[in-house]
């Protein structure tokens, strides 16, 4: 992206901390939700085992599990924040640089 | 009573979405909901932190045991294949608060929500530490000396050592806690643990401590959505339009009458006083919690004018307008018709809950085999789950087709309690009893110390040749 310069577009952005929330909070409740449904089926000392990690404990398993389930909760829901910024602005510096 | 402060509210609302966030200090209430909802904190915090340590049975009351992936709740006992019990007593939460929520409004989020129950015990330590919130705002805005340092620390250690108090309880509730415990006092905390104890102390220290209304104006889905269960019948908190307005200052028992102004005598008190910082007279509000402090302060200031209560009240959209309120109406007859049958189905689900559980696996790699003796074979692998507390012997018959023969063990089959078993088991038939090539056969499969209560059956498939 390259830099914009400020629009009253900016201006109107939320909050950053609601940015922040709307990443990290629905990614945490689905991870949550899937980490749940997930280890209810699957025993964590068993997938431990098929990977190569024999000493893990079920705590340790189910908290990599959590997280993994997080970060790509979370990736998911950045990349829809990202995706819905406009494609592109109109705004007089781009008007003069393609007329010239 | 202190000097009416100007009001921090008020700029509309649109503007209060992207204006950045300025520390709330909600003055201190006394009064009748103020007593109540302090009820409601002390009785759902007791629970918390006392109910790991009661003991059932021998063993802990409640333990969501994730270690041993088993769930003990009182007298009962549930595995991983029980999801649906839980899955349904989620159900029936969530329709006990779509119902809660027509009826009486934010009851939830007034007096029993984690948030709202651990904002105000630690607004209540922050009084204690920094004085009311006059004194705190005057501390904010003053010099950062020795004193500041000296409280805030102070302040910011006691709010740490409750949160990971807190997050040593919530670990109870995963991991028998007397074990945690004395795992703890000797140093011996495994990392996962310690590493829950600091996550979700961190957590209720950045959601009590800082977070406070944000996380329903931003984070919690149920403030959003809440408005939908609403009617013109639900109990909400709101101003007395008509009564209190036009609004103005004038001296102590003064009749509103002879001033021409209505009973709100614009003190702002319910301004100052409101958690999430909105004005109630404005109307309603998606973010009023309704906590009732409103309402308190109100009330006391009415007595103190002179006024009868009630400017500022639970009250319901229709007595507002002069209509009568119906308690009894169709969207609660349907959330009581849902909850009832659910919570029905729950209670026989439970009561016939047969704590036994097999699966049959066909060998997948030969349909069926022939022996020599003529006779068509199939191979099947059973998985026998004993979900009761103490160790079972079970039986097994199969049946279905005539003449058929079972090779393996069928009697005396012991299973752990919790203990998973695979049984292989060949079952042989004449081929001329096949009518076609995938007859039903049925297992069932019994205890043979209570063969009454717990016994299942399941199908599978017999495949074999067709003879003409």
């Amino acid at each position: 992206m390259s830099t914009l310069p400020v629009t009253e577009r900016d201006k109107n952005e939320l909050p950053v901390i609601q940015q922040i929330i709307s990443v990290m909070w629905p990614s945490f409740i689905t991870a949550s939700a899937a980490t749940i449904v997930f280890f209810t089926v699957f025993d964590p000392t068993e997938l431990a085992m098929i990977g190569g990690f024999p000493n893990l404990t079920r705590t340790g398993g189910y908290t990599i599990g959590f997280f993994c389930f997080w970060l790509l909760t979370s990736i998911s829901c950045a990349m829809t924040c990202y995706f819905r910024r406009p494609t592109h602005r109109r705004n007089p510096d781009s008007d003069t640089a393609s007329n010239a | 009573m202190s000097e009416p402060a100007a009001t921090p509210n008020d700029q509309p609302i649109e503007e209060e979405l992207y204006k950045k966030r300025e520390k709330l200090y909600p003055r201190e209430v006394h009064g009748v909901f103020a007593v109540l909802r302090l009820l409601a904190v002390a009785a759902l915090l007791g629970i918390y932190y006392g109910l790991p340590w009661v003991n059932w049975d021998g063993h802990q009351a409640v333990l969501f045991d994730l270690p041993a992936r088993k769930f003990y709740i009182f007298g009962l006992t549930f595995w991983p294949q029980d999801f649906f019990y839980l899955s349904m007593l989620l159900i029936i939460a969530a329709i006990a608060l779509f119902m809660f929520t027509a009826l009486a409004g934010r009851l939830w989020c007034g007096y029993a929500c984690p948030q709202t129950v651990w904002t105000e015990i630690y607004m209540w330590i922050e009084q204690k530490i920094e004085g009311n919130s006059r004194q705190q705002r005057k501390r904010d805005q003053g010099p950062r000396n020795a004193a500041y340092f000296r409280v805030k620390i102070t302040k910011h250690a006691v709010w740490l050592l409750f949160s990971l108090w807190t997050g040593f309880t919530f670990v109870g509730y995963f991991t028998p806690i007397t074990e945690l415990w004395t795992n703890f006092m000797t140093w011996e905390l495994g990392p996962w643990e310690t590493f829950w104890i600091f996550f979700y102390g961190f957590a209720t220290y950045g959601n009590a401590g800082f977070m406070r209304e944000q996380v329903c104006i931003y984070m919690c889905p149920y403030a959003r959505f809440q408005s939908v269960m609403f009617d013109h019948d639900t109990l909400i908190i709101s101003y007395d339009e008509k009564r209190g307005d036009p609004r103005g200052s004038r001296k102590r028992g003064t009749p509103s009458a002879d001033v021409g102004l209505g009973d709100c005598i614009d003190c702002s008190l319910c301004v100052q006083v409101c958690p999430v910082g909105i004005d109630i007279r404005d109307g309603l509000q998606y973010q009023c919690i309704g906590c009732a402090a409103c309402i308190d302060v109100c009330d006391d200031v009415m007595d103190k004018m002179g006024y009868p209560r009630g400017l500022v009240k639970y009250t319901t959209e229709n007595t507002l307008q002069g209509k009568t309120t119906k308690l009894v109406r169709p969207r609660i007859l349907v959330y009581v018709g849902i909850l009832t049958f659910v919570s029905a189905a729950l209670v026989y689900a439970l009561v016939t809950r047969v704590p036994l559980e097999f699966n049959i696996l066909r060998d997948r790699n030969v349909l069926y085999t022939e022996t020599d003796e003529g006779l068509v074979q199939n191979v099947y692998n059973l998985k026998i789950i004993n979900m009761e507390d103490q160790p079972q012997r079970y039986r097994l018959a199969v049946s279905g087709i005539e003449g058929l023969q079972v090779i393996g063990q069928t009697e005396g089959i012991e299973v752990a309690s919790g203990a998973v078993i695979d049984l292989p088991l060949r079952v042989q038939v004449d081929p001329v009893e096949l009518k076609t090539s995938s007859s039903e056969v049925m297992f069932r499969i019994e205890s043979e110390i209570n063969p009454d209560d717990i016994s299942i059956q399941e199908r599978a498939r017999f495949l074999g040749p067709v003879l003409r």
